[in-house]
């Protein structure tokens, strides 16, 4: 082999081992995806259902996460708390089609929370007054200023701590508390004023 | 305020609107099932993303470590290219003509804005027979212009005409024999 061929042959060469070990991790990454998707696609999907209350916006939502995270697979050996990280990360998609889509006419009505709501064992008629009951106490969550509304929200998940809502939403553990504090009593007020209106 | 270090909103917490209201909305829907085959559903657009966005791999015939067909390969690309360059290069000479077509000249278009429709404007320079000028009546024109130019005599005597011009004159006057 000539000085050229050897020259170019060099050039052209890609390490062997370099391929494999790109293909070793892609495939290493493209695993760890598939066991996020398996353990946290249905929390994420009732985080999102709990803001955007449309099944079908929820699993769009819950879709968007994963694309996300699979633009920024290499970044996934860096997180600390991948549920965490991944809850945040759909809180914020959910968030801003929430904003975005606040011109349309509100769609979640009564029927659309029986429909979706578990009621086992009640007869249609006490399905539908319960509809109507959690429809309007969410209209009363509704009507909270959006720091209290969010961390109420959040800490209807079981599997969340205070610590972990205060990651979800970039505060401090005592901003968690506070506001939820608030967000309690406001509740109250909104609900006897409601109560009393009827 | 909530002792409790996993969840603040327990359901033994002190609640001022009474538990089973909003505890129970929010909990019911923060528990709400996933749809069937959301797993699947999400596998599948994952899988169709990274598809979509894979290199395209090398030949498994090429994976060898063979260094020859990389350097043909190459040689080739380089010998395609310089003979696609040549060729141009050979093709196109720095002195040739221009290929330049004379256009016709249109009709003006009138000021309404329409278009000439493809009517040709015809010179005024054609070379035809030339009619000459006729010489009578440029003298009789000069006579003319000299009778204009001369000022009217006015009679002498009322009542007799008298002739502003010679030839008017013997016109009028009969020659007395």
């Amino acid at each position: 082999m000539s000085t050229s061929q050897a020259i170019l042959a060099g050039w052209m060469e890609i390490p062997r081992s370099s391929v494999q070990d790109q293909a070793r991790q892609r495939a290493d990454e493209e695993e760890a995806l598939a066991a996020l998707v398996s353990q946290y696609a249905a929390t994420l999907y009732r985080v999102a259902f709990s803001v955007l209350r449309n099944p079908a916006d929820a699993e769009d939502a819950v879709q968007e996460t994963f694309l996300r995270v699979l633009r920024h697979r290499d970044t996934l050996g860096e997180v600390r708390d991948n549920r965490v990280w991944l809850i945040r990360i759909v809180w914020n998609i959910v968030l801003d089609r929430k904003r975005r889509s606040k011109t349309r006419p509100e769609t979640d009505d009564v029927a659309e929370l029986a429909r979706v709501l578990p009621a086992k064992g009640l007869s249609a008629e006490e399905i539908t007054a319960a509809a109507q009951h959690h429809a309007r106490v969410l209209a009363c969550v509704d009507q909270l200023p959006a720091k209290e509304r969010q961390v109420l929200m959040l800490s209807a998940f079981e599997e969340l701590s205070s610590v972990e809502i205060a990651e979800v939403l970039s505060v401090t553990e005592s901003s968690v508390r506070s506001r939820l504090f608030r967000a309690r009593n406001r509740m109250a007020e909104l609900l006897n004023h409601t109560r009393s209106l009827r | 305020m909530n002792p409790s270090p996993r969840n603040p909103f327990t359901p033994d917490s002190v609640s001022v609107y009474g538990p089973g209201t909003v505890e129970a909305t929010l909990r019911l829907i923060a528990t709400v099932p996933a749809p069937e085959g959301l797993e699947d559903r999400i596998q599948a657009s994952l899988a169709a993303a990274t598809r979509t966005a894979r290199v395209l791999p090398w030949p498994v015939a090429l994976r060898s470590d063979h260094g020859w067909i990389r350097a043909a390969a190459a040689a080739a690309i380089v010998f395609v290219v310089l003979g696609g360059g040549w060729g141009v290069y050979s093709r196109v000479q720095p002195g040739m003509q221009s290929g330049a077509r004379v256009v016709p000249i249109r009709v003006a278009s009138p000021a309404s804005g329409f278009s000439s429709a493809g009517a040709m404007r015809t010179p005024q320079t054609l070379n035809g027979p030339i009619a000459p000028a006729p010489a009578v009546t440029t003298q009789a024109g000069s006579g003319a212009v000299k009778a204009q130019r001369k000022p009217v005599q006015k009679p002498a005597v009322p009542g007799k005409i008298v002739a502003t011009d010679k030839a008017a004159a013997q016109t009028a006057i009969p020659a007395a024999k």
